[in-house]
């Protein structure tokens, strides 16, 4: 039994550290633009595809193949704002409509490119086992939650310190207090757009050996990114780290005593009835322009 | 009247389609398509388009409808009416009791929550195989029984239903957007606040569109799965539920047409391009996001828009 709950935990921390890259992403975007960003999944699942080719056309280096896509994803962010999500600033149904429509685009255009097929993306940390205790881990488990938790270290570094990092935190306290003392807002906001979908692309890419490389792998860390964000209270970045990974360690936990079938429906379950209880979030972050 | 008149003739003129193109059985089963998309989308567009809830789980409601229906005909050996209205009925409740929970969050919430809720109504679909046979489908759903002198076997009968169940869903439509319940819901969409002030009961007028939007929900997905004689998961899923939304807004949300515009040009369209199913999806990916950008009303709002233009030019 505390074999197999040690081995769930793990689990969890792993799939929550996949939550917790969408949904910083997710939050810092929410947090600087007001944008719900609904397509971030997709751009999570491109991620998997673009390191996937990176990896088997371009260069053998699979850390190489990430970065890549990352800068890649991080360009598309950029284009996104700028095409997308600026002109319909202000407007929530239409931002959320058009990511449905980004959604629609992205997952077709791969299946179009890449055929409906999963694809493997066969690494080397895969193979690599590690032991905990009596039990072996994949190399790549570790990997991801350790990335992971460097990335969030790195982020708070640069939210705090950097001059960019404190422009990105004022805009989305009050944004326009912030373009009033001189930042430059629009700046900040495709910076942001570019840092969001980049940790949705490291997202993919780290998963994608695990799990393979498919059209709907963004899905369901699209929802659980949500449901950790909602968990952690709406536009709170440390919020969103511990409700991502709430929701990772909930539904693998829930294996134990529930069928797998519905580990997805207790994220959930967990998110409303948290919401319900607390409606700002476990981080309580009341956020303007909400009742 | 010269609305009245314009729809009366097209209503005939649906209805006179199977005789006249008898040899084509491929165009009527494209014009069952159109009706079974259109009538959950006159459901959404109560909620999305005269109420302003975004609902991303809207197929989920359908999925409740569909299965109530289908477990009561297989299972219970009841027939196709008394499964129908069974099926309305619980996709109404199931909304009632969702809808309670989901309103209680505003803008984002809302919608994710709705999310949520749509992808769990899905995981059920796809895994209590006991009662809904699971991820390989419910096969054997029978097609609709013979009423009095009517019966629905053929294609061509089924398109009649089909085209009645439509035309029954965009009547409920006009008579709700026209009723003082319909003009409190688009009262809420401007403006809740105010309305609540002037002491409407906000909470109340949400859950009731939002049983309602599910009631016809329930009704296409009855349908559909009487006409394809097996449902399955896919076709509730969290991707048909955006679709949906595709129709409503393409068509134009918040007009009375817009469901049915919506649907031609989603469902109709792309049967006449003959292009691959993925870059027809791509093709409308782009085209909702060009639509929210440059004609957030939709096809509807376009026709408006050039039919004002035309009768200034004319003098």
């Amino acid at each position: 039994m505390l074999t197999a709950l040690l081995e769930q935990t793990v689990n969890g921390l792993m799939a929550g550290s996949v939550y917790v890259l969408v949904a910083l992403g997710m939050v810092l975007i929410y947090g600087v633009m007001h944008v719900l960003n609904f397509a971030h999944g997709a751009l999570f699942m491109l991620g998997g595809y673009l390191c996937h080719f990176f990896f088997t056309r371009v260069t053998g280096s699979y850390p190489v193949s990430v970065v890549l896509s990352m800068i890649a994803l991080a360009a598309i962010g950029i284009a996104l704002e700028r095409g997308v999500f600026r002109p319909l600033q202000g407007n929530l149904r239409n931002q959320v409509i058009a990511s449905l429509g980004l959604i629609l685009a992205l997952e077709n255009l791969v299946i179009a490119l890449w055929g409906p097929n999963a694809l493997q993306l066969r690494v080397p940390a895969t193979e690599t086992l590690v032991p905990i205790g009596e039990l072996r881990f994949a190399l790549q488990h570790i990997l991801v939650i350790a990335v992971t938790f460097a990335v969030v270290l790195a982020l708070f570094l640069f939210l705090k310190l950097s001059r960019l990092g404190t422009a990105i935190r004022a805009a989305s306290q009050d944004r326009q207090a912030a373009m009033v003392v001189g930042i430059p807002v629009e700046r900040v906001d495709w910076t942001t757009f570019a840092l969001g979908t980049a940790l949705a692309a490291l997202g993919g890419a780290l998963v994608g050996p695990l799990f393979l490389v498919f059209p709907q792998m963004g899905d369901a860390p699209l929802v659980k990114g949500l449901a950790g964000i909602l968990l952690g209270g709406m536009g709170s970045v440390p919020g969103a780290v511990v409700g991502g990974l709430i929701i990772g360690v909930a539904e693998s936990l829930s294996t134990l005593v529930l069928p797998t079938d519905y580990r997805d429906s207790v994220a959930f379950v967990v998110m409303i009835l948290i919401l319900l209880v607390r409606p700002h979030g476990l981080f309580g972050v009341r956020v303007r322009g909400e009742d | 009247m010269l609305k009245l008149a314009a729809v009366t003739g097209l209503t005939l003129a649906l209805f006179a389609v199977p005789s006249m193109a008898a040899d084509q059985p491929y165009l009527i089963h494209v014009l069952v398509l159109c009706c079974l998309y259109a009538i959950p989308a006159v459901g959404l567009n109560l909620m999305l388009g005269y109420t302003g809830l975004v609902s991303l789980g809207h197929m989920g409601f359908a999925g409740i409808g569909a299965y109530t229906a289908a477990v009561l005909m297989v299972d219970a050996g009841l027939g196709f009416w008394g499964a129908l209205a069974a099926g309305l009925i619980a996709a109404a409740v199931a909304g009632a009791a969702i809808g309670a929970v989901c309103l209680r969050f505003r803008s984002h919430f809302f919608m994710i929550v709705t999310l949520a809720f749509g992808l769990m109504l899905y995981a059920v679909m796809n895994n209590w195989d006991g009662i809904t046979r699971g991820a390989a489908g419910f096969p054997g759903i029978p097609r609709p029984g013979p009423l009095g002198p009517l019966s629905f076997g053929s294609l061509q009968d089924f398109y009649y239903l089909a085209l009645s169940a439509a035309l029954f869903a965009f009547l409920v439509q006009w008579r709700v957007v026209r009723s003082d319940f319909g003009r409190i819901l688009m009262a809420l969409r401007q403006d809740e606040r105010l309305a609540q002030a002037r002491g409407v009961n906000a909470m109340l007028y949400k859950t009731g569109v939002f049983a309602l939007g599910s009631a016809l929900a329930g009704l296409g997905g009855v349908l559909h799965v009487a006409f394809l004689r097996v449902a399955a998961p896919a076709t509730f899923s969290f991707a048909e539920s955006i679709n949906i939304v595709l129709v409503v807004i393409v068509g134009g949300a918040g007009a009375l047409a817009g469901p049915a515009l919506g649907a031609v040009v989603y469902v109709g369209l792309p049967e006449y391009l003959r292009v691959a199913s993925e870059w027809r999806l791509v093709l409308f990916g782009v085209l909702l996001v060009l639509l929210m950008r440059f004609a957030p009303r939709g096809m509807a709002g376009l026709l408006a828009d050039g039919w004002q233009r035309l009768l200034r030019r004319s003098p």
